[in-house]
């Protein structure tokens, strides 16, 4: 049994209770992840032997009646989260071979309550958004339909069945536009609710590690465990954890929702997706939900913004890249050729037109016409959205305006990113965000059609997570 | 000819003394093999720990911000400046940019006798950079070492309003600021070793202009010595320029101290675009009034506070209140030989040529001294007293100064007391009377030279230790009774 329907906890008790094995499972999870790598490039440096490696030293620890809730649940990691005992390369030749030197705070809090690391999640290189077409080691396949793209090896990795859950980080909404493209839910919690140490990150002021799922109660699940204080990372926050295993088994009580006035006015935005989240609002009004369409006027220009914002940061992150210390080093006869070299063979072209642009935008006139507008936009953006969440629950948006794109399709890692269009104000006020699949009852083509991203209020995960449970197990 | 007035602004930098760096756990310790002290938030290693604030850097630096008189911000917050180095790790310098700790303060100078208020700009806290090495020049060097123990150690920099007038003003400034910086135990502040370094703004105008004129920016100054004969030399070159009728091409230069010239720097990176943002992994940490007030009531006396008290409480003249308050230590010792002597003057003309005398010979600091100030009390009140000469107490200070001994112990071992003792130089002038009774009949004849003679013989018997003015009182008595 593929541990595909069962939820992690529900696995986890049934290793415990020895109806599983651990090297046993451990072996069908590495014919998994070894099936889907194959089919969909989901991984970066696989090596089914790690499988069996970390779940014959689990099985040592099960067998020592330790307390493990996630015990042999297995998981992928972003290829941008570190642990000390695999290669971390952010999807990029500049790290192709890097080992890090510290492990993830949140990697070690899931290994220490008995998770199961399965392998590293391929992504678009250091994460800067290209729908999973721009990896040094390849182009992720959507495992629904592998002539598009799966956005992440993180999202694929759980739609295909070989994991349970993935930690991914989500920049602009990275995560939650992977998983509206592969049919799973993602959830990006509030900034600072996961220590952000550990990370390569690429914009480190929005830039926050979320979970991807195939059910409300795995999110729950990790959740509980990933987030909470860590006194490394100044920017994480002491706000108290609530247990949200429990929380969801409550029903929420007439939830407001609110809806973007002109939420549809987007040529980007596909027919069928509008549809689709058009019909399951109405479904939803009276239904425990209450609808109000809001007026927002700053929401519409988040993605530009954000573009502007993690371009500037990820210019200045990704200064560290120079061939002096580590990593990959280009050829080169003294030190400015050397760091030419080392950048101009290490990086992708398209990392290096996006470094290019936040490198412009923030030097001479542009500082002020650019970068400094953007940052005023943003707070605008958060003041906006934090004043409508005063009033309603949620706001709810579709998480991408079109299907996963073709494999193959153009990419333009500059302006206009309609991909990140509805997922980039969250990331810039900070704000917990879920995306929910909605299959397409057809099946055309096997894609999911979209997903229905709802924003709660800072630190409110709970809200989202039983809407979310709601809708899966009720609505739909 | 044209009178010009120069006009100087300086950017000292500091590194603080503190155990370690400014966001990781590393020793900041001197001298250390290379690349021993580091980690990977210093080095700047992808996934490394993220920074976490060094709050004894921003408490000296606040220390700091207070004694030189700047406002202090009510928010700490770093910022980062953004430029390619191969000693900066990471790409972009943490630094303080958009809120500085300190604005808007002065220090004092005193010279001649008067005092002059230098501003200061501004103060802040920022991360030092790794060391690099070529041989030659950084093109045709055919490989570059780079030492990244100094990376990521607090560095405060300290940033004056052109306010400095010449290069001993600028000399003064420096060394006032290393004064203050000392007594607050913040830095060693050694220009030598780099844990004080200065660039100088160097430009001239027509005396009664009010805009400023073209500047270079001066650099590679070593010691306080290369600062004031840099600075001169550097206002000579852009007087004889500006006489000439050219004008000041505004560039870096660099002070060669071999040649005694200043010249212009090949620039390398001319990148004056920082592309400043506030670092996101830092989050603003709120300077309450509190904190303030803490650190505030840390500050001991400053130079200038104490030299007023020694001109006002002791009378003395401003230039020894300027040089008794030079340190902290050697205020402090003054001030502890006045509590076993107090005759300040005194006191001070003993410090001032006697001690620093030995200590400039022996070349080390009154903290390096064996001599005890109690013990130089001691002595002084020995000499007060009339129990020893001054030309003794001189040789006494000596031994004292070399091995550290209590000055009675001294003065016995070598025999050095004075005869005060009336009885026992009544016996001595009895002795030396009879065996010159041709000096005491000329006495009597009114040859008063004979009495000098009698007073040399009894230092003689004596060994010169007999109290010359009490030799001479009862001499005389007893001659004139007999
Ligand atoms: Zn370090």
């Amino acid at each position: 049994m593929s541990g595909d329907k069962l939820t992690a906890a529900e696995l986890a008790a049934s290793i415990k209770e020895g109806a599983l094995q651990l090297t046993e499972h451990g072996e069908n999870v590495s014919r998994l992840c070894t099936k889907a790598q194959s089919e969909f490039n989901i991984f970066i440096n696989f090596n089914p032997n790690d499988i069996t490696k970390e779940s014959e030293r689990l099985a040592g620890k099960v067998g020592s009646g330790a307390e493990l809730p996630l015990a042999g649940v297995p998981f992928c990691l972003a290829d941008n989260i570190c642990t000390l005992e695999l290669k971390t390369t952010c999807g990029s030749r500049m790290l192709a071979s890097y080992r890090p030197l510290t492990e993830d705070g949140a990697v070690r809090r899931l290994k220490e309550k008995g998770a199961l690391l399965a392998a590293k999640g391929n992504m678009d290189e250091f994460g800067i958004g290209a729908g999973g077409r721009n990896s040094f080691f390849g182009a992720i396949k959507n495992p629904c339909n592998p002539e598009h793209t799966g956005g992440s090896g993180a999202a694929a990795a759980v739609a295909s069945g070989a994991v349970s859950f993935s930690l991914a980080t989500d920049r602009c909404g990275e995560l939650r536009q992977a998983a509206a493209y592969c049919g799973v839910l993602g959830l990006k919690p509030t900034y600072g609710r996961i220590s952000r140490q550990g990370l390569i990150d690429s914009a480190p002021s929005m830039e926050q590690a979320g979970i991807i799922a195939r059910q409300t109660k795995d999110l729950a699940s990790a959740l509980s465990i990933v987030c909470g204080a860590d006194p490394q990372d100044p920017t994480s926050s002491s706000c108290g954890v609530p247990d949200f295993n429990a929380l969801i088994e409550e029903k929420p009580r007439s939830v407001k929702i609110a809806l973007p006035y002109l939420w549809d006015d987007l040529a980007a935005l596909e027919g069928e997706v509008k549809d689709a989240i058009a019909a399951l609002l109405c479904r939803l009004e009276g239904n425990y939900f209450s609808l109000e369409t809001v007026p927002l006027e700053y929401f519409h220009h988040a993605s530009t913004t954000a573009a502007m914002i993690s371009a500037v940061e990820a210019f200045s992150n990704l200064s560290n890249y120079d061939g002096v210390r580590f990593g990959f080093r280009g050829e080169s006869k003294h030190l400015h050729d050397m760091y030419r070299q080392t950048r101009t063979e290490g990086f992708s072209s398209n990392l290096k037109k996006f470094l290019t642009f936040g490198a412009l935008i923030s030097s001479g006139k542009y500082y002020h016409d650019c970068f400094l507008k953007a940052q005023k936009m943003r707070s605008l953006i958060k003041d906006e959205l934090e004043k409508c969440l005063l009033q309603y629950d949620l706001l709810v948006v579709p998480t991408v305006p079109f299907k996963a794109p073709l494999l193959g399709s153009g990419i333009s890692p500059l302006l206009p990113d309609f991909a990140a269009y509805y997922t980039a104000a969250a990331s810039l006020a900070g704000l917990p965000a879920l995306t929910f699949p909605l299959k397409d009852p057809a099946q055309k083509g096997g894609l999911p059609v979209a997903g229905l991203q709802l924003i709660g209020k800072a630190w409110d995960e709970k809200t989202l997570l039983q809407v979310s449970l709601l809708l899966e197990e009720e609505l739909l | 000819m044209q009178e010009f007035e120069t006009v100087i602004g300086l950017e000292v930098h500091v590194e603080l003394l503190t155990r370690t760096k400014l966001f990781c756990g590393c020793s900041t310790a001197f001298g250390a093999a290379p690349n021993t002290q580091v980690c990977p938030v210093c080095l700047g290693l992808p996934g490394g720990m993220l920074p976490l604030l060094n709050k004894t850097a921003a408490e000296y630096t606040i220390k700091a911000a207070l004694a030189l008189n700047c406002t202090v911000t009510p928010n700490l917050t770093f910022d980062r400046k953004n430029y390619f180095y191969a000693d900066l790790p990471k790409g972009f310098q943490i630094s303080q940019f958009f809120y500085p700790m300190g604005t808007n303060g002065y220090l004092e100078i005193h010279h001649n006798g008067e005092s002059k208020k230098i501003g200061i700009r501004q103060l802040h806290l920022e991360e030092d950079t790794g060391k690099l090495s070529h041989f030659g020049d950084i093109i045709s060097s055919p490989y570059s070492r780079v030492d990244f123990n100094r990376a990521g150690v607090p560095l405060m920099e300290i940033v004056s309003e052109p306010d400095i007038r010449s290069a001993e003003e600028a000399r003064l400034y420096l060394q006032k600021l290393r004064t203050i910086l000392c007594y607050l135990g913040i830095s060693d502040c050694k220009m030598e070793e780099g844990s004080m370094r200065c660039d100088a703004n160097i430009s001239l105008r027509p005396v009664g202009s009010s805009e400023l004129g073209k500047k270079t920016e001066l650099k590679n100054m070593n010691s306080f010595r290369s600062v004031f004969r840099g600075i001169e030399y550097e206002v000579e070159r852009q007087r004889t320029i500006l006489l000439s009728g050219d004008s000041i091409i505004p560039e870096t230069r660099h002070w060669d101290e071999a040649k005694g010239i200043t010249r212009a720097m090949r620039s390398k990176f001319v990148s004056a675009d920082y592309r400043c943002f506030p670092d996101p992994n830092i989050p603003p940490f709120p300077v309450d009034t509190k904190w303030v007030e803490s650190i505030q009531a840390s500050i001991p006396e400053l130079p200038d506070a104490k030299y007023y008290r020694f001109i006002e409480e002791y009378g003395l003249p401003p230039y020894d209140a300027e040089v008794l308050t030079g340190t902290k230590e050697l205020a402090d010792f003054y001030e502890e030989v006045l509590t076993c002597y107090r005759e300040p003057k005194t006191v001070s003309n003993w410090i001032m040529s006697e001690l620093m005398g030995h200590l400039n010979a022996a070349g080390i600091g009154i903290t390096e001294a064996k001599i005890k100030a109690k013990d130089l009390g001691k002595l002084l009140q020995l000499v007060g007293k009339g129990e020893i000469s001054g030309k003794m107490a001189k040789s006494v200070f000596e031994e004292m100064f070399a091995t550290g001994e209590d000055p009675e112990l001294i003065i016995k071992k070598q025999g050095l007391a004075q005869i005060s003792d009336e009885d026992t130089l009544d016996g001595i002038i009895n002795t030396v009377l009879a065996a010159n009774p041709q000096s005491v009949q000329d006495y009597h004849s009114g040859k008063k030279k004979a009495l000098g003679f009698l007073v040399g013989q009894i230092m003689k018997e004596t060994k010169g230790q007999a109290n010359p003015q009490l030799v001479n009182k009862m001499l005389e008595e007893k001659l004139k009774s007999s």
